[in-house]
C-alpha cells in the first residue's frame, strides 16, 4: 500500500520491492523504522515514499525470518527506539533479491525496447 | 543479544508494538516542527501520514510467528468467554461430556488390561492349554505321550495343584502352590528375580525338594532375605531348600491356582502309566510357524489313537490358546460393558450435539452480524468449531478425572474373579485415546451445527429478529437427535433390566443350605504330627466337641469340600444289581465326605433316612448319602435307602456302600448349574483322608453355626483348634455368607455396571429431551401466543406441545426396543432365568422412558400453557 497524496510524482512500489529496499536501507547502518522511511524517501529524491502500514509488518516479517535484528536503543533526543540491522542471512537476501530484481529490469527493458514483433509469434 | 521474538509473550510484543510506532509519530512531528510546521500541524500530519494506526497494528501483528496458533488461542479465549456467559449450557454439556467420556475411560482400561493386554510372558500368543472338555485336567500316562508324540509344540510341561504347609517360625500356614514339570517356567519366558529355575533333573524323587518362592511370599514370611536362596523351609513336614525368587507380578498358572506362591518341581515317574487319576493341567508353546490349527489337528489324532488304545481315556481334548483360556470367561460381559459404555457416550454426544444445535440457532443473529461485519465463512466455522472444541476439551479433562476415580473404584469392586485384576490401572494410551475421542466428539458434533449457522442467510437472519429463522431442517434435525436418544437408552434399560432380573434369579436360587450364620475354618494336617496313622480320627472328633463347647456355637461338622468354595472331586460310580458301565462310561458323582453334624449346621435337610454317625468308622460297613437329584434319577420309584452303590468304577470286586440318607439337591461349586449327582461319605470310612500324608487329602473344613454373628466366633474357634495342637495349619476362614457372595460376585458386579450405564443414559435422554422440548417451546412462543389469543384454551396448548415431544419419543422409542431385540440376543450367554426378550423387561422399560420423556415435554407445555399471549405475542 503505497500514499500517493501529497506527493503527486511517487511511485507505486511493486510487490515484493518493499523488503529489497528496507534490506538496502540498512546496509547504510543501523537504523529505526521511521529512520529507514526518511532514508528511502531522501534516498531517492522523495519518489518513494515507504507507507508505515506496510513497513512494520516487513520489519517484522523480516526479523522473524532472520534477515534483521532488533534492538531497543535510547536516540539522540531520549527516545527509546527500536532499531533494525542486517543480520548475515539479511545480506544474503539482499544479494538474492538484487539479483531477482537485476533479472527483473533486464526483461522489462528488452520487452520496452523492442520495436516490433519477434520471428515465429506473429498472429 | 535478546530473545527472539517468538519467544516474547504476546503482552509485551504488544507493549513494544505500541512503543515502536509511538516513537516512529514522535519523531515524524519532531522532524516536521523542525521543518518549520506548527506543532499541532505536525502532529496532525504526521499522523494522517502514519495513517490507521489500528490497522497498522493489526497487520503488523499478523506477521508474528505462529500466526494460527495466536488465532485458535483468540478464539479459544473467545469460546470460554462466550461459555462463561451461559454457565447453565456449559455446566449440562461438560457433565454430560465427562459422564460418557469418564465412564468410557474407565472401562476401556477394565478391557484393555484384561482383554487386550497380552499375558505377562514372553511371546503369549504362542502359549496353549490341553484340557479335558477345555476344563478338565489330564492324567499323566496321557500327559507323557502327549508330550513324547507331538511335533508342534517346542515345549510341553504340566502342572498340579499343591497345597504346602509352611511349618516353623511363626503361624503355620497353608500355602497354595503348584506343582510343575521343569518345562514349565522356561517356556514362559520368564526370568527368577534371583536364583534359577528347576533342572531336568529335579523333577525326580529325591532331587525335587526345591523350591522357588513368588515375591510376596518372600517378603512376607522371608521379610525380603537377600540371602534367602539355599535356605531351607520346611513344608509339610519335609524339608525343602529355596532355589529362586520370581519377580514382582509373576502370576502362574494364570486361569487356576492364580494365587499361587509357591512352585516345586513335579515328579511323575510314580504315576507314569497312571490314566484314571486326571490332575494336571498341560501347558505347551507352540513351535515358531506352526499354526494353533495345526497343532490342534495333530493332537487330535493322536488322542484318537490314544483313545482306541486305552478306551475313556483321551476324550474331547481340547488345545486352547492360554489367553483364551484366561479371558474367554469374562469376554462377552466385557464386550457388552464396552457396547454400553459406547452407548452411553453416543448418548451424551448426540445430547451435547443437539445443545450446540439449538445455541447455534439461538446465535443466529449474532453471526449474521459477524458476517455482515465481514467476517468470512471459514472464520465463523472456526470460531463455532473453537467453541464446540474447547467444550469439548473441558468435559475431556472432566471425563479423565472421572474415568482415574472410576477406575480405582472399579477396582475395589471388582469381584475377585476378573482375572488378571492388578493389571488394571488407566493406561496412558487410553488417556491420549480418550481425550482424541473427545476432541473429535468436539468437531463431529461441532461441525454440523457450525456449517449450518454459518450458510444462514444474513437478510433473513437480522429481518426475522433472530427467532424463527432457524430453519426446518435443524428442527428436524434435533428431534432425530431426541428419537435416537431414547433409542439407545431404551436398548441400555432393557440391558440392565434382563442383567437385573437374572440377577433376581441368581438370588432366588436355593442353595439347598441356609449360608446364614455359618463360618467356615480349614485345617490341615500334612507335615504336622497329626499326619500319623491313627491320629486324625481322634483329632477330628476332638475339634468337633471344642466347637461345640465354645459359647455361641449351635452346631459343628466337618466336610473334606466346603460347597462353592471348595474343590470338587468327580467319582465314577456304579448301582449294585445293574450293568456294569464300559470303561470311561461311567457316570460320575461329585464326591463329599462329612462327619455328623455337618448337614444339621449347614442346614441342609436330610429328606430320608439318617446323618453319618460316630460309629460309621473303618471297622463298620461303609455308608453313603445320596443327593435327591441323584436318588430320583437312579431310583425313580423306589425308597433308595438300603441300595447300594460303589464309587471305585468298574471294578470287579467293588466296595459296596449303603445307601442310608437321601439329601436335599445343594448348590455345588457354580451357582447357577442344574443339580448334578452327588454323594457324601462318611468321613471316618475313607481311609486316604484318614490316613494320606498327601496334603490335598490331608485336610478337612469345620463349619460352625451360630445364632450371632458369625466371623465374632472366629478367634474362639481358632484357640479351640490351637488348644489341641499349636503347629495345625488353620486356612481359608470365611462365613457361609461371603462364600455365597463371591459366587455371585459377578453377575452383581455386571449388573451394577450395566444399571449405573443405563441410569446415566436415561438421565442423559431426560436431558436432552427436556432441553430440546424447552427450546422448541420458547422457539414457539409467539405462535402459541397467537393461538392462544386466537381462543385456544391452555389446555390445547399443553396437549399440542406434549404430543409432539410423545410423538418423537415413541418413535425412539419404536426403534430402541427392535434393536434392543438385536443386541440383547448377544449377552444371552450373561442371562440366568430370563430370555433376552423378556416382554415384561421390554414393557416396563419403555413404561419407563416414555413417562420419562412425558415429564420432559410437560414441564416445558406447562410453561407455554401458562403464557400470557400479550408478552408472547411482544416477544421476540
Amino acid at each position: 500500500m503505497v500514499e500517493r497524496e501529497p506527493y503527486r510524482d511517487r511511485i507505486e512500489l511493486l510487490q515484493g520491492t518493499l523488503d529489497l529496499l528496507v534490506l538496502k536501507a540498512l546496509t547504510w547502518g543501523a537504523q529505526h523504522g521511521y529512520g529507514i522511511t526518511q532514508a528511502i524517501r531522501a534516498t531517492s529524491r522523495e519518489a518513494l515514499q515507504v507507507d508505515t502500514g506496510s513497513l512494520y509488518p516487513a520489519l517484522h516479517r523480516l526479523e522473524r525470518e532472520g534477515a534483521i535484528a532488533s534492538e531497543w536503543k535510547t536516540s539522540d533526543n531520549n527516545q527509546r527506539v527500536k532499531v533494525y540491522r542486517l543480520t548475515a542471512a539479511g545480506r544474503r537476501k539482499l544479494t538474492e533479491e538484487r539479483s531477482r530484481w537485476d533479472r527483473l529490469l533486464e526483461a522489462m527493458s528488452l520487452v520496452l525496447e523492442r520495436s516490433k514483433a519477434p520471428s515465429g509469434t506473429e498472429s | 543479544m535478546r530473545l527472539r521474538l517468538p519467544f516474547l509473550s504476546r503482552g509485551r510484543r504488544e507493549r513494544e508494538l505500541d512503543e515502536e510506532l509511538a516513537a516512529h509519530l514522535a519523531m515524524a512531528t519532531a522532524d516536521r516542527i523542525a521543518r518549520g510546521e506548527s506543532p499541532e500541524e505536525a502532529a496532525t500530519s504526521a499522523r494522517r501520514e502514519l495513517g490507521n494506526e489500528a490497522l497498522v497494528k493489526e497487520s503488523t501483528r499478523a506477521q508474528w510467528g505462529s500466526g494460527s496458533l495466536e488465532r485458535l488461542l483468540q478464539d479459544a479465549r473467545y469460546g470460554l468467554r462466550i461459555l462463561r456467559r451461559s454457565p447453565g449450557f456449559t455446566t449440562v454439556a461438560v457433565v454430560t461430556l465427562a459422564l460418557g467420556i469418564g465412564a468410557n475411560t474407565a472401562i476401556l482400561s477394565v478391557v484393555d488390561a484384561i482383554l487386550l493386554r497380552p499375558l505377562a510372558y514372553a511371546d503369549p500368543d504362542r502359549l496353549v492349554v490341553m484340557l479335558h472338555k477345555g476344563r478338565n485336567p489330564a492324567a499323566p500316562g496321557n500327559f507323557l505321550d502327549w508330550r513324547a508324540q507331538n511335533h508342534s509344540f517346542e515345549s510341553t510341561g504340566a502342572a498340579e495343584l499343591w497345597s504346602a504347609n509352611l511349618t516353623g517360625a511363626g503361624t503355620p500356614e497353608k500355602l497354595t502352590a503348584l506343582k510343575m514339570t521343569p518345562e514349565i517356567l522356561p517356556m514362559l519366558g520368564v526370568q527368577p528375580l534371583m536364583g534359577r529355575f528347576f533342572l531336568p533333573s529335579e523333577g525326580e524323587a529325591g532331587r525335587d525338594h526345591v523350591i522357588l518362592l513368588a515375591h510376596g511370599l518372600w517378603k512376607r514370611r522371608f521379610g525380603a532375605d537377600p540371602d534367602v536362596i539355599g535356605k531351607s523351609v520346611m513344608l509339610n513336614g519335609e524339608a525343602y531348600a529355596v532355589i529362586g525368587v520370581m519377580p514382582p507380578g509373576f502370576v502362574f498358572a494364570p486361569f487356576w491356582a492364580t494365587e499361587s506362591e509357591l512352585w516345586a518341581p513335579l515328579d511323575l515317574r510314580a504315576r507314569a502309566a497312571s490314566r484314571e487319576s486326571a490332575s494336571l493341567r498341560v501347558f505347551a508353546r507352540l513351535k515358531k510357524g506352526v499354526s494353533l490349527a495345526a497343532a490342534r489337528q495333530e493332537m487330535a489324532s493322536i488322542t484318537a489313537a490314544l483313545e482306541r488304545e486305552f478306551p475313556g481315556t483321551n476324550r474331547d481334548v481340547q488345545v486352547i490358546a492360554l489367553q483364551e483360556k484366561v479371558v474367554g470367561g469374562v469376554r462377552p460381559a466385557l464386550l457388552v460393558l464396552l457396547g454400553a459404555v459406547g452407548l452411553v457416550l453416543l448418548i451424551a454426544c448426540t445430547n451435547v450435539a443437539n445443545m450446540l444445535l439449538a445455541r447455534s440457532s439461538a446465535r443466529q443473529k449474532e453471526i449474521a452480524l459477524r458476517a455482515a461485519l465481514g467476517a468470512s465463512r471459514g472464520r465463523t466455522i472456526r470460531q463455532l468449531l473453537t467453541e464446540s472444541l474447547v467444550l469439548a476439551s473441558a468435559g475431556g479433562v472432566a471425563g479423565l478425572a472421572l474415568g482415574a476415580w472410576s477406575v480405582r473404584v472399579l477396582v475395589t469392586l471388582a469381584p475377585p474373579f476378573l482375572p488378571r485384576l492388578s493389571d488394571i490401572r488407566l493406561d496412558p494410551r487410553i488417556l491420549v485415546a480418550t481425550f482424541v475421542l473427545s476432541l473429535l466428539t468436539g468437531v463431529a458434533f461441532g461441525l454440523a451445527p457450525a456449517l449450518q449457522a454459518s450458510s444462514v442467510h444474513l437478510q433473513d437472519a437480522l429481518k426475522d429478529g433472530g427467532a424463527a429463522g432457524s430453519g426446518r431442517q435443524a428442527g428436524r434435525l434435533r428431534w432425530v437427535f431426541v428419537a435416537a436418544e431414547v433409542a439407545i437408552a431404551i436398548v441400555l434399560l432393557v440391558g440392565a433390566g434382563l442383567m437385573m432380573r437374572s440377577f433376581v434369579a441368581l438370588r432366588r436360587i436355593d442353595p439347598g443350605f441356609d449360608p446364614r450364620g455359618v463360618v467356615t475354618m480349614e485345617v490341615s494336617v500334612a507335615g504336622t504330627r497329626q499326619a500319623e496313622i491313627g491320629r486324625r480320627p481322634v483329632l477330628y472328633r476332638e475339634i468337633l466337641e471344642r466347637f461345640a463347647a465354645v459359647r455361641g456355637v449351635r452346631s459343628a461338622g466337618a466336610i473334606n469340600h466346603v460347597p462353592i468354595a471348595g474343590d470338587i472331586w468327580g467319582w465314577p460310580y456304579q448301582i449294585e444289581g445293574r450293568p456294569r458301565p464300559r470303561p470311561g462310561e461311567s457316570p460320575t458323582a461329585a464326591y463329599r465326605a462329612v462327619m455328623p453334624g455337618y448337614f444339621a449346621t449347614m442346614r441342609l435337610p436330610i429328606l430320608r433316612g439318617r446323618d453319618v454317625a460316630l460309629t460309621d468308622t473303618s471297622d463298620a460297613p461303609g455308608v453313603v448319602l445320596v443327593n435327591a437329584f441323584l436318588a430320583g434319577r437312579v431310583w425313580p420309584h423306589q425308597d433308595p435307602i438300603g441300595k447300594r452303590i460303589a464309587l471305585d468304577g468298574p471294578d470287579d470286586n467293588p466296595s459296596w456302600l449303603t445307601v442310608i440318607g437321601v439329601v436335599k439337591n445343594a448348590v455345588q461349586s457354580n451357582w447357577a448349574a442344574d443339580p448334578d449327582d452327588e454323594v457324601y461319605l462318611s468321613l471316618l470310612q475313607r481311609r486316604a483322608l484318614m490316613e494320606s500324608p498327601q496334603p490335598q487329602e490331608a485336610y478337612v473344613t469345620f463349619v460352625a453355626r451360630t445364632d450371632w454373628d458369625p466371623a465374632a466366633l472366629v478367634p474362639s474357634l481358632r484357640a479351640a483348634v490351637w488348644g489341641i495342637d499349636r503347629t495345625l495349619p488353620i486356612s481359608e476362614v470365611h462365613t457361609m455368607q461371603e462364600i455365597v457372595s463371591s459366587a455371585n460376585g459377578r453377575a452383581r458386579f455386571q449388573t451394577l455396571l450395566l444399571a449405573a450405564f443405563a441410569a446415566a443414559s436415561a438421565l442423559l435422554s431426560a436431558i436432552g429431551i427436556y432441553g430440546v422440548m424447552s427450546y422448541a417451546v420458547s422457539k414457539r412462543t409467539r405462535e402459541i401466543g397467537v393461538r392462544m389469543a386466537l381462543g385456544a384454551d391452555p389446555a390445547d396448548v399443553l396437549r399440542l406441545v406434549v404430543k409432539q415431544g410423545m410423538a418423537v419419543a415413541l418413535a425412539g422409542a419404536g426403534a430402541g426396543l427392535a434393536a434392543a431385540l438385536l443386541l440383547t440376543r448377544l449377552m444371552s450367554s450373561l442371562l440366568y432365568g430370563v430370555g433376552p426378550a423378556d416382554p415384561a423387561t421390554y414393557a416396563g422399560v419403555a413404561a419407563m422412558l416414555l413417562t420419562i420423556a412425558l415429564c420432559a415435554s410437560y414441564l416445558p407445555a406447562r410453561r407455554a400453557a401458562h403464557l400470557d399471549p400479550m408478552k408472547a405475542l411482544r416477544s421476540e
